[in-house]
């Protein structure tokens, strides 16, 4: 079968055309969450014959989501949503390339993620990870395709299109409260409509048809069919790059770098690395490396000064708790070379011994 | 008389997706005032939008008769 044939009765659309379905086997979306609004993104995306899709969920499927997250089979309660998702994609349009993420989305993974696509849609059910979503589109220099529920209202914008508004030009209080479905309730037609005009503004952004809801967000209420669309503006005021998302999602610190105790069996005699080993005085067993050194966890702060900022550092607890702890606290005081035993000295003095390596 | 929309949670605190309230001069902040007062809309954020086009928070002008004002407040289900 050609796929001409499969995407015949779009190509025909003058709008389209075989220039438009090459945009649409060109183009690569990401999608965070697979629930209900992820539901009905991602099997018009993926008949239209996008080229390439990833998905962002670490949720398993519960009998509660299968009323609005229709692709999702009753057989398939405890898998992974991302897991069904790629399975129900591959079943209808095989030539979609599909990335299934089960991974929470974080200031962690977002950004190298996201540099990946060229359109972020978000289908997620929290205020805090739009704003994440916003921030990282922002760095990342891409679109963000927004739709959110309210019982039997939505709203779709979409952000930071070339250079436009952006989530945060619209709500600026990042405090702000509101209730998910969870906790709102919802019916599977709201968020089947609202991911459905998602769907749309991708297509037109890929497609380069139409006009994009770019400094608009449009209301929808279900209810009584009414639909809004208000104006909004760029505020300016707004500073986002990598060095501000870095210090404002906290990307440093939460990234300790640990280290397998197995790793260490060559590293043990080299002279240029210190042992920094965090647990009290009195904790047994000892480690005696050669270039070794024992501060507390506790004392650390207080001592920091006899130890040098640019020297590779492996730290080392009993369990290797602690040790990350202090990584952290290396790490905000600007030592740039700081790692944590992953598994402590237990871990370390197994391995020493399975290996017959003394020290 | 100058017509006031709420949309998602703050339609609940005000139990009617509409309301007309007769015209006298008002700027925004006292029709927002007034409105925090009738409400008590407490912690609720939302945006304002004035004939369509939202505004910023602080801004303050005075109102037409036949303008319409709407309250925005984020939604967040999905």
């Amino acid at each position: 079968m050609k796929d001409s044939t499969r995407y015949n009765r779009q190509i025909i659309l003058p709008e389209i055309g075989e220039n438009g379905q090459y945009k649409l086997s060109k183009a690569k979306i990401l999608i965070i969450g697979a629930g209900g609004l992820g539901a009905a993104v991602l099997p018009y995306l993926a008949a239209a014959g996008v080229g390439e899709i990833g998905i962002v969920d670490d949720d398993v499927i519960e009998v509660s989501n299968l009323q609005r997250q229709v692709i999702y089979k009753t057989s398939a309660v405890g898998n992974y949503k991302v897991e069904e998702a790629k399975a129900m994609v591959l079943e209808l349009n095989p030539l979609v390339k599909v990335n299934a993420i089960a991974e929470k989305l974080s200031g962690k993974n977002a950004i190298a993620l996201f540099e990946q696509y060229d359109i972020v849609v978000d289908a997620t059910d929290n205020l805090s990870i739009k704003y994440l979503i916003n921030d990282a589109c922002v760095v990342t220099n891409k679109p963000m395709v927004y739709g959110s529920i309210f019982r039997f209202q939505g709203q779709v914008s979409v952000f930071n299109y070339q250079n436009g508004p952006t989530y945060r030009c619209l709500y600026p209080d990042e405090n702000n409260k509101s209730i998910n479905c969870e906790d709102a309730g919802v019916i599977g037609i709201s968020v089947g409509i609202i991911g459905m005009l998602q769907a749309n503004e991708v297509n037109k952004i890929i497609l380069e048809i139409g006009e994009v809801l770019s400094g608009k967000i449009l209301v929808y209420n279900v209810l009584n069919n009414e639909q809004q669309k208000y104006d909004f503006e760029k505020n300016t005021a707004f500073e986002m790059n990598k060095t501000i998302f870095e210090e404002k999602y906290k990307v440093a610190e939460n990234q300790i770098e640990e280290i397998a105790a197995e790793s260490i069996a060559n590293e043990i005699d080299n002279d240029e690395i210190l042992f920094l080993d965090v647990r009290n005085e009195d904790e047994v067993p000892k480690m005696n490396f050669k270039n070794g050194i024992q501060i507390s966890l506790a004392n650390l702060e207080s001592e920091i000064e006899k130890l040098n900022r640019n020297q590779t550092i492996y730290i080392y607890c009993q369990s290797g708790i602690r040790s990350k702890a202090a990584a952290k606290l290396l790490q905000r005081k600007n030592f740039k070379n700081v790692k944590s035993i992953a598994g402590g000295v237990l871990k370390l003095k197994q391995f020493l011994n399975e290996e017959n390596i003394s020290i | 008389m100058i017509e006031i929309k709420y949309f998602g949670v703050v339609a609940e605190k005000t139990k009617c997706e509409f309301e007309k309230i007769p015209f006298s001069e008002v700027s925004l902040q006292q029709l927002l005032q007034d409105l925090e007062e009738k409400y008590q809309f407490d912690s609720l954020t939302f945006s304002v939008a004035v004939n369509q086009k939202i505004v910023p928070k602080a801004s303050n002008f005075t109102l037409q008769t036949s303008d319409v004002v709407a309250l925005l407040p984020p939604f967040a289900g999905g």
